[in-house]
């Protein structure tokens, strides 16, 4: 008898071809974007300066496709770390603002919410996966 | 929550990867099930219900809670 691919294993094999076609997408659409940049004018700039969030979204949707064909444990694990690093980015934000209009601190670049989020999200997924060993 | 899972695996001589590979979930849900760590869901619940062909509460002691 012919032995089945593990579904789980199959959506992390599908995961892995997605999100490297996507980041491969990304840095193409990067280059492009760099090199194009002080060859436009006026509205172009800011088109061509988002053009590397199409293939942004495309890794987006390849996480989402995991969530949805992961195993259902792994699927939990990753919701509740989502969740969980939501939650302190929101905190953490809304700390930063409340220091940021008393004027303690100044106006962080928006890359520091994504960073806080990716960080949140990589402590938060340890600690809900050792719960489930 | 408390199942016979690892008992019954025995039984049929199944490692985890196998048993996990008979109902298309990772080894981790196994480990995690029979660690009593985890409550399947219920369709997970049925797939070995019916692999072991053992009702649902022969397998899960659905007074341990989760």
């Amino acid at each position: 008898m012919e032995k089945a691919i593990n579904p789980t294993t199959q959506a992390v094999r599908r995961y892995i071809l997605e999100f490297g076609l996507s980041m491969a997408a990304y840095a193409v659409v990067l280059c492009a974007s760099i090199f194009l940049f002080a060859r436009v004018n006026g509205v172009w700039r800011i088109v061509v300066a988002l053009l590397p969030i199409i293939p942004v979204g495309l890794v987006f949707a390849a996480g989402i496709r995991f969530l949805l064909r992961t195993d259902e444990l792994e699927r939990q694990i990753m919701v509740i770390s989502l969740a969980m690093a939501g939650g302190a980015t929101a905190l953490l934000s809304v700390t930063y603002g409340f220091l940021e209009v008393f004027r303690f601190l100044p106006a962080p670049s928006a890359w520091l919410t994504w960073t806080t989020f990716m960080l949140a999200w990589l402590i938060a997924s340890f600690f809900v996966r050792r719960r489930f060993r | 929550m408390k199942n016979r899972l690892k008992v019954l695996r025995a039984e049929k001589d199944w490692s985890q990867a196998e048993l996990a590979d008979r109902v298309g979930v990772a080894r981790q849900t196994i480990v995690a099930l029979e660690g009593g760590k985890y409550a399947p869901s219920l369709p997970l619940a049925f797939k070995l219900s019916k692999l072991f062909q053992k009702p649902v509460e022969e397998i899960f002691d659905p007074e341990s809670g989760d």
